[in-house]
């Protein structure tokens, strides 16, 4: 199990190393100067060169890019040109709100997703089946904006229950989880109900049934169970969705996360922030990979023996 | 593929007796009630964005000041918007848009991921190594980030949504032709094309690449109702489409400066995205199913 723990950490390094280039590379692919562009149209030379030493651009570039590294690893990701502040100072003040966020999301998605994913699995080509997967192909296809806005409209304006946008309180949580998680519960739903189907076709299914088990300990003690490392994976894989996914969200219910602070960065070209946080969004979603490849080997002994 | 079934007096008749996977496909598909639905409302979208904007009963820029902000009416079915331009000729020429970035995004990852796998697949070693690690870190990045960052350097515009979506649909495209193309090599057709001596592009184009063109078709199809919900994402965030084109996301994110007063600035434009994009996802899943061996009729 260590052996393949540590080859799996080993094997990610290759792609960590690329992303990281790739963002470093990220600000010198912008077409013109991106000092120019940093310091504004109608800023002197003098201002443009300034901005230049400011973002290391007048170094040769590989002494960019060691010392791009190095400030990484010692958790410096530069300065925002936006608040003038670290931008690590500027995440880590966001970090918990969309972590709330998504792991909200996650855990009422999962739920759902996985009782109605066996629900219509279980009555395949039946109308819950057909109820449930018509819900699901829905949810998937659903802005996650249009439906943050429907539930600003009806919950928030209409009938007052929640507060439109903000933070503080679970009551804040609620609206923006409900849009962010539908388009995972349906994903989730999808995938438990054709991993139901496959495994109700198993010889350890009608035995089961044969020695006169109740059909609920059928389905939840040997159905799902059986099914459960897919499901796993696939809800594992969307907890990288959800951190992307919560840019839109974010937007929507104005939640000061990380999300929104990508949104605003992008519109002001805070290069240094904009860098720092595709960097971050996308080394969650590596190390997120990673625990479910690792996960889905503890739950699956047949990996481990190979 | 040839059917077994003997038609009348005997004989087998070619013409209709031939099974392609393409044919048998088709004959799955048409059973899908809903597939078929859904075919016909994005053939009806097809129609909408063609000749949409001359049938639309008002000019797309048409500003009424005397009808500002009205709800849904008998002259203005969907309303009207702050300038008084009538909301449901905006949706209809938007179709245009939304159809023409969903479709040419996917159709150009489509194709550089088709190459792409296809050369990976056969020629393996080094080539193979080098795509696969692109692949790996196109996949690092969560799918709308990716657009963002490539928005973010090359600049908004509906243009650029294009070259991102394109970029970030390539890999999903490599990896499923890739593994076809493993697949197939070794199959006794290719084999016995490469002994009548066909060059490796007849191999790749006229032997594999058929093989691999079902699930082509059917990851396009689920592919483009994603894109065209990433465009209208970056749209609304600001990124995408411009004022004042009719772009769905973009009515949809003005719409919300007057969510409190009226509500169907912001409910149409998004019922018109919800509504293509689960056409794309319904027919995908019935092609899916149609090529699906173990969903035996």
């Amino acid at each position: 199990m260590l052996r393949y723990t540590l080859k799996r950490i080993i094997g990610v390094l290759p792609t960590l190393i690329i992303v990281v280039t790739f963002v470093f590379f990220f600000v010198r692919m912008i077409p013109g100067d991106p000092a120019r562009l940093v310091a504004g149209e109608q800023a002197t030379l003098d201002a443009v060169e300034a901005v230049r030493v400011q973002l290391g651009l007048d170094q040769p570039i590989h002494v960019q890019y060691l010392k791009y590294v190095g400030g990484l690893l010692r958790g410096d990701l530069g300065m925002s040109l936006r608040t003038k502040r670290p931008v690590l100072a500027e995440v880590t003040a966001r970090y918990g709100n969309t972590m709330a966020l998504t792991v909200a999301s996650l855990v009422w998605s999962t739920i759902v997703g996985v009782i109605l994913g066996v629900w219509s699995g279980k009555n395949r080509g039946k109308w819950q089946d057909f109820t449930g997967m018509t819900l699901a192909v829905s949810g998937i296809s659903l802005p996650n904006f249009w439906i943050g806005f429907l539930l600003i409209m009806v919950f928030a304006v209409k009938l007052r229950w929640f507060p439109t946008t903000g933070t503080g309180s679970w009551k804040n949580l609620v609206l923006p989880a409900i849009a962010l998680g539908t388009s995972i519960a349906a994903i989730i739903a999808r995938f438990t109900r054709s991993s139901i189907v496959e495994v109700m076709k198993e010889d350890y299914i009608r035995t089961a049934r044969a020695k006169g088990l109740k059909e609920k300990t059928v389905t939840w003690g040997h159905a799902f169970r059986n099914s459960m490392i897919s499901v796993v994976t696939v809800v594992g894989l969307q907890f990288g969705f959800l951190l992307g996914g919560s840019v839109v969200t974010e937007a929507v219910f104005a939640y000061p996360g990380l999300g929104q602070l990508l949104v605003e960065s992008v519109n002001y070209r805070d290069y240094p922030a904009i860098q720092s946080l595709i960097l971050i969004f996308s080394l969650q979603f590596i190390i997120i990979n990673l625990i479910v490849d690792i996960l889905y080997a503890v739950l699956n002994p047949e990996i481990k023996l190979s | 593929m040839i059917g077994k079934k003997k038609a009348a007096g005997g004989q087998l008749n070619e013409k209709t007796d031939i099974k392609t996977p393409i044919s048998e496909m088709i004959r799955k598909f048409k059973k899908q009630k809903n597939s078929v639905i859904a075919l016909v409302f994005i053939l009806f979208l097809v129609l909408l964005a063609l000749f949409g904007e001359s049938l639309a009963p008002f000019k797309i820029n048409e500003y009424d000041y005397s009808a500002i902000l009205q709800g849904p009416s008998g002259a203005h079915w969907f309303g009207t918007d702050e300038f008084g331009r009538d909301l449901f000729s905006r949706i209809i020429s938007g179709t245009k848009i939304s159809l023409a970035v969903g479709l040419s995004a996917v159709s150009v990852g489509a194709v550089c991921g088709t190459v792409l796998g296809l050369l990976g697949g056969y020629y393996r070693g080094i080539v193979d190594a080098v795509i696969m690690r692109i692949c790996d870190t196109l996949f690092a990045f969560p799918g709308i980030i990716l657009a963002i960052a490539i928005v973010a350097i090359l600049g908004s515009g509906i243009g650029n949504v294009v070259i991102a979506v394109s970029v970030f649909s390539t890999p999903t495209f490599a990896r499923l032709v890739r593994s076809r193309t493993l697949a197939l090599k070794n199959s006794v057709f290719v084999q016995a094309a490469k002994n009548l001596g066909a060059s490796d592009a007849r191999i790749l184009f006229r032997h594999i690449l058929p093989g691999a063109v079902p699930e082509i078709i059917v990851q396009f199809t689920m592919s483009v109702g994603s894109s065209i919900l990433t465009a209208s994402s970056l749209s609304f965030l600001g990124m995408g489409a411009q004022p004042p084109t009719p772009e769905w996301g973009l009515l949809l994110a003005n719409g919300r400066n007057y969510m409190m007063t009226s509500m169907h600035c912001t409910v149409f434009p998004g019922l018109a995205i919800f509504l293509t994009v689960l056409s794309f996802n319904i027919l995908g899943d019935g092609l899916r199913d149609a090529l699906d061996p173990k969903l035996t009729d």
